[in-house]
């Protein structure tokens, strides 16, 4: 920009007491700050080193490793290179991990079924169904339990079978019966509270013994086996699917129905009928894009979504525009009584944190109850009609929108040189021709980024359609995608409510494909507004 | 610069070296004695520390309760590092088939003697499973919608059409745009929705051989149903229910008097007794069919990290053994103003009695994990058709919900 | 638009207003009584909410739908409840909500964010305007593209790279403020760093020239000479950037987990879902007492944001 030699800064700005506090850390302070915030960089990297080390993560400590170097030789190998990375590179590191690896990182899971029922590993799934195919067998017994130790001191459970009165010691060699006397049961729980020649296990202990509990298996008949449920209880359990490792398969024992790995991260029947849960997480290519594209239930409200999120963001950007600039040039007269005041009461839409106003609007619009129709008078369906709610929705978010583009048009308008209009008006210009020659011209260019930044992030303005509408009124056949909502509360909605919970992928194949639309659409206008062209 | 740069890097090893230290000592701590992680919610919290810790003082362990809001115990069960994971949960059952599917929660044995102290349905409520179905929660209360009548204003009905003719006396007189306040709002609520929905011949789904629910038999547009749909129809007309009333809406017509009639769950029994107003709570007299709420069932699961911390058998024991018990049923429905589910521990309070009465024959609100798909939709479909003018048809819009149901379920 | 007009009118606007300093009379009533008309309506317009928030906050009645313009029965029982963490749900139990936590956890997310994204940004934004350098192009047209894909479009990212980093690195994990705010930071770059560059633009390179000849140190010129010129551009990025943090909720509900590390937003929020009941009075209380130091906030810094908010894009 150094052809444009602008003599000063626009507002001449006297150096306060914050400027001379800034340049006080300039010199050697700023020096012991910069090598004080380097060593503690420096310090959690080790810290973290020895975590990633610790559980093997090598590619993690590789990168962790790399991005520390180049850091501390970026600020203390002074080289021509390194002096402007100086300055970029704070920024670019959060820049990095927390927008561009989360972005690289949706990409990922886009490919993949994460969702309800698939979010552990295939192997603790086996492991999980395995448990789950668990069953007591018929005239499976149960049993109150008390571990115990023997003369040996290895783990024995005492049992006490609730039907038969009949006491066992059970160890992994299978159970051997004791001698009713031998065993003291007590009368209210039916638990046993002494055993003759063994120690029952109490307290403290007994609970330090929990994996082992859970390990010991007294084999009983064919593939039963007892197991202990808590520290009281056991019960005897049979297997009802098998695992086959070679086939990759598990197999029901009653019926030999074979249950396999779908490659969509499930074990499902042979007859396509029968899944087994939990899945896992997996990678499953580009099937939920090929969803997206294929699947009526979510390609044809994902048009019409679509569609009503350009027109929203539009209208909301352009009428924002038009209002905030009309109240901007009604109140941009010199020595108009009160000025600041109008000027102070409009911007506080912007101010209030919109969240609040938001959920504020949405009480006051009900139709039957709330304050808008009985102060109007009106009937008006705001939030149960589909075109209403639209209207409403653009409403709050003009609304909310007007003040920024009000200041922001302010601020062009009393950048804008007098002589220029006064010269136009000389030249014989009428109000509203000044205004669309002169005016107008001289205002986009100052707010066309805006508008441009403005689009993008009404574009995504998920609080606005959330917590006005949640994306309703509903009048189609599909609760999926309602009548206001817009992509992102669309893909929210993907997110935690189809199929069977949450779908994770679905959501994030949304996203990448929001992105794609969003980063085409804004480059295109960014460019034609001459952002970035203007950068040498 | 350059003579400084040997001190600072010197410097920075120095910091480097005692962040190793304090690190590889962080490693090395570890918990002595069993502690049993619990997530609550906050009315409960109380009871379920004093219950946990009677349990606790008996057993050598300790006690650990953290609260959260009831919804986001479900929610971020499946988010939590294993670290801060609870080992045992307060949990509603119809959340039972989501987390089973995800492996979050194990299953668990009652003895038969314990099983028999609780009704059927309160068991069945907490059990799931695709290819064998397994009990994953001890039920500690229950809860269900019921219709408080404003005895004041109106005579209890018998019959339905008594209901509807009281109901809309009351709404002329007070000038009001609603006969019985029912609480729907823009987003829908099939859950108070579901005594007109059942009347009507309504269910969500059907269950197979097996008597396990049938994702793939959906009653949402079933016949009966829709034999009696045009009722909806004529309600929407003479504006017996509006959707525009939303919760706070249909509490303050009840509470002011402008409506003779109030469908709402025990968790308002309290505003209900400081209200002044004469009241009884009944099951909605029956439409077609008996007019059933929808049954919740709150309890106590365990966690699958209760076998990553090494407490799961005391876990166990104390969901198990303990809180199973009359004594601790007792207080912890108490604590959250419901009936507790074991029948030998019997709510004392009146009103709360009423709301367990009114739960004759009511159905568990279905607990495999295909329910997701089903609240908005069904929902939207009493929103559609009773929002006064402009309302689609109820056949039709029970007939969109079903098939939009289908295609996400798929 | 061509680039000839472009050229014009850049030059013609960064010209000083010579008129800004006269003074003219005062015009006529006659002549600006639609200017008053206008603005009294919008006025109304924009403090209609408002109002409303203010009636229900002191009235009794827990509800936002029987809100008149003036409270029936004006009491102070809403904000007293607040203040004690003692708001009562419809259910007759408590709610565990300590507004006063989540207005300061708010807070220190907000100002924090604000205060750190300034400055990352401000840093970027001088390399861009001051230095030549390879990949300078390319970064600021990146930073343009990147900043269209907001953050919360990755949550379920987001909260798995955060869930991780908690493993390795317990303050940076789930439910952590820290962590809050540092993927908060991942945002600040981007738009605000073109607004920053604009007006670094706008200072004379004359200015650091004298100081490079006084022998300061580009960090020392950046600190000493830029930032305390830029200060106008700086309140202003910093208070959107508040504001903007402020009104977050889809990342603060999906990294915060406990009632004691919740921001306002995802708190506040549990108070009108139909799930508790919607308790607008006590809402409308914390929304008021949460407004106003903003609105206070905004107002007194308002001289500066009309310029610094147009400042950077003019000389795009």
């Amino acid at each position: 920009m150094s052809e444009i030699a602008a003599p000063t800064p626009r507002a001449p700005f006297k150096p306060g007491l914050i400027a001379r506090a800034i340049a006080l850390f300039s010199g050697l302070p700023g020096m012991i700050i910069k090598f004080v915030l380097l060593a503690i960089l420096n310090a959690l990297a080790v810290w973290a080193a020895y975590v990633l080390i610790d559980r093997g993560k090598w590619i993690s400590l590789a990168i962790l490793v790399a991005a520390t170097l180049l850091i501390d030789y970026i600020y203390l190998a002074p080289r021509s290179w390194t002096l402007p990375a100086k300055f970029i590179v704070p920024g670019t590191v959060f820049l990095l991990a927390f927008q561009i690896v989360p972005i690289i990182y949706t990409i990922e899971i886009a490919f993949t079924n994460y969702s309800t029922g698939h979010i552990i590993s295939r192997a603790d799934a086996i492991q999980a169904i395995k448990v789950n195919s668990l069953q007591p067998p018929a005239n499976g017994r149960q049993f109150e339990m008390a571990p115990a130790r023997d003369a040996d001191g290895k783990l024995v459970l005492i049992l006490h079978d609730d039907s038969s009165g009949a006491v066992y010691a059970g160890t992994k060699k299978g159970l051997q019966p004791l001698a009713k006397p031998t065993v003291t049961i007590s009368p209210d729980t039916g638990q046993p509270t002494a055993a003759k020649g063994y120690t029952l296990i109490k307290g403290a202990e007994l609970f330090s013994l929990d994996a082992q509990l859970r390990a010991l298996e007294i084999p009983t008949k064919g593939d039963s086996a007892i197991q202990a449920q808590g520290v009281s209880q056991a019960v005897e359990l049979q297997p009802t699917l098998r695992y086959d490792s070679a086939k990759n398969a598990f197999v029901r024992i009653s019926d030999g129905t074979v249950f396999r790995d779908n490659g969509r991260g499930s074990f499902v029947s042979v007859n396509g009928k029968e899944e087994l849960e939990p899945g896992w997480k997996t990678y499953i290519g580009f099937h939920n894009f090929g969803k997206l594209a294929n699947d009526p239930l979510y390609r044809s409200p994902f048009v019409k979504v679509f569609v009503w999120t350009f027109v929203f963001a539009g209208l909301v950007v352009g009428l924002s525009f038009a209002v905030g600039l009309f109240l901007a040039i009604t109140l941009d007269k010199k020595g108009l009584r009160f000025q600041s005041f109008y000027r102070s009461v409009l911007v506080i839409p912007w101010a209030m944190p919109a969240f609040l106003a938001l959920l504020i609007w949405a009480g006051l619009l009900n139709d039957d109850f709330g304050v808008v129709n009985k102060i109007l008078h009106l009937h008006i369906p705001w939030l149960f009609d589909a075109n209403w709610a639209r209207v409403s929705v653009v409403l709050v978010s003009v609304w909310l929108g007007v003040p920024y583009f009000f200041l922001v048009s302010l601020g062009a308008l009393q950048s804008i040189p007098a002589e220029l209009t006064e010269a136009a008006r000389v030249d014989g210009g009428a109000g509203w021709a000044i205004f669309r020659r002169v005016t107008l011209p001289l205002v986009l260019v100052a707010v066309g980024p805006l508008l441009v930044a403005s689009f993008a992030f009404n574009f995504n303005n998920f609080n606005n359609i959330y917590f006005l509408t949640q994306g309703g009124p509903y009048t189609g056949t599909s609760s999926i995608a309602g009548s206001t909502d817009i992509l992102i509360s669309y893909t929210y909605k993907l997110a935690i409510a189809t199929g069977k919970g949450q779908d994770y992928a679905l959501a994030s194949a949304v996203s990448i494909v929001i992105f794609f639309i969003v980063a085409t659409i804004s480059g295109a206008m960014f460019y034609r507004t001459k952002a970035i062209r203007s950068v040498q | 610069m350059h003579h400084s740069l040997k001190r600072m890097w010197a410097l920075i090893g120095v910091i480097a070296a005692i962040a190793a230290v304090a690190a590889s000592s962080a490693g090395a701590s570890h918990k002595a004695g069993p502690t049993i992680v619990i997530w609550t919610d906050t009315d409960r919290a109380a009871a379920v520390t004093k219950v946990a810790n009677d349990w606790a003082a008996s057993n050598g362990a300790t006690i650990q309760v953290v609260t959260k809001n009831f919804g986001d115990i479900r929610d971020n069960l499946g988010t939590v590092s294993a670290a801060d994971a609870p080992d045992v949960i307060t949990a509603a059952h119809d959340w039972t088939g989501q987390l089973a599917a995800n492996g979050l929660v194990e299953p668990i044995f009652l003895s038969s003697a314990t099983k028999a102290s609780f009704p059927s349905y309160t068991l069945n409520a907490f059990s799931y499973g695709t290819a064998v179905k397994k009990l994953y929660g001890v039920p500690v209360a229950v809860e269900n919608i019921g219709l408080v009548v404003n005895t004041k204003l109106a005579k209890v009905p018998t019959t339905f059409s008594q209901l509807e003719t009281e109901a809309l006396q009351v709404k002329k007189a007070k000038h009001q745009t609603f006969g019985i306040a029912v609480q729907q709002g823009s987003g829908g609520d099939a859950y108070h929705m579901y005594p007109f929905f059942s009347g009507l011949g309504g269910y969500v789904f059907g269950t197979n051989k097996a008597g396990n629910l049938d994702p793939s038999d959906i009653g949402v547009a079933n016949p009966t149903l829709l034999k009696n749909a045009h009722l909806i129809d004529k309600w929407n007309k003479e504006g017996l229910i509006s959707s525009k009333v939303d919760s706070s809406a249909a509490q303050n017509a009840f509470l002011k008097g402008q409506a003779a009639f109030w469908i709402t769950g025990p968790w308002n029994a309290d505003t209900l007794k400081k209200s002044g107003l004469t009241f009884k709570v009944i099951q909605m007299p029956a439409i077609a069919k008996p007019s059933v709420p929808f049954l919740g069932v709150q309890g106590f699961m365990v966690t699958k990290y209760a076998t990553v911390h090494g407490v799961d058998s005391a876990a166990k024991d104390l969901v198990t053994s303990f809180m199973a018990t009359p004594a601790a049923q007792t207080q912890l429905a108490a604590a959250n103003g419901r009936p507790p589910a074991n029948v030998k521990a019997k709510s004392s309070d009146p009103v709360l009695q009423q709301f367990s009465a009114a739960s004759k024959g009511g159905v568990p609100m279905p607990n495999i994990p295909q329910m997701s798909s089903v609240w908005s939709d069904l929902g939207q479909a009493w929103v559609r058709s009773t929002k006064g003018s402009g309302a689609m048809a109820a056949s039709k819009s029970f007939k969109a919900a079903a098939r939009s149901i289908a295609a996400k379920i798929g | 638009m061509t680039t000839t007009d472009h050229t014009e009118l850049t030059a013609a606007v960064a010209a000083p207003r010579a008129a800004k300093a006269i003074r003219r009379d005062r015009p006529k009533l006659k002549d600006t009584w639609w200017r008053h008309a206008v603005a009294i309506t919008a006025m109304v317009i924009a403090l209609f909410p408002v109002v409303y928030t203010l009636s229900s906050a002191f009235n009794r009645d827990n509800s936002l739908q029987g809100a008149t313009l003036v409270p029936t029965h004006v009491t102070l029982h809403n904000f007293g409840n607040l203040l004690h963490n003692n708001v009562t749900l419809k259910s007759g139990g408590k709610t565990d909500a300590p507004y006063l936590r989540w207005v300061f956890n708010s807070m220190v997310i907000a100002g924090t964010t604000a205060l750190l994204t300034t400055l990352l940004g401000a840093l970027a934004a001088y390399a861009f305007s001051r230095f030549r350098f390879k990949g300078r192009r390319f970064g600021m047209i990146a930073l343009l593209l990147i900043q269209v894909f907001p953050q919360f479009l990755a949550v379920v990212a987001i909260y798995l790279l955060v869930y991780n980093l908690g493993n390795v690195f317990g303050p940076l994990g789930i439910n952590s403020i820290l962590a809050v705010v540092v993927v908060y930071l991942g945002g600040s770059m981007g738009v605000q760093t073109w607004l920053l560059k604009g007006f670094f633009d706008t200072i004379p390179n004359e200015l650091d020239e004298s100081a490079r000849v006084d022998g300061a140190t580009p960090a020392q010129i950046f600190w000493g000479v830029v930032l305390p010129l830029a200060l106008p551009v700086l309140i202003v990025v910093a208070l959107i950037s508040f504001i903007f943090t402020l009104n977050d909720y889809v990342l603060a509900s999906a990294l915060l987990q406990t009632n004691d590390h919740f921001t306002l937003s995802v708190g506040m929020f549990g108070w009108v879902n139909q799930q508790y009941g919607q308790l607008w009075g006590p809402f409308c209380a914390g929304a008021l007492m949460a407004m106003i130091p903003v609105v206070i906030l905004f107002l007194s810094l308002q001289r500066w944001i009309v310029g610094g908010l147009t400042a950077g894009s003019v000389k795009g």
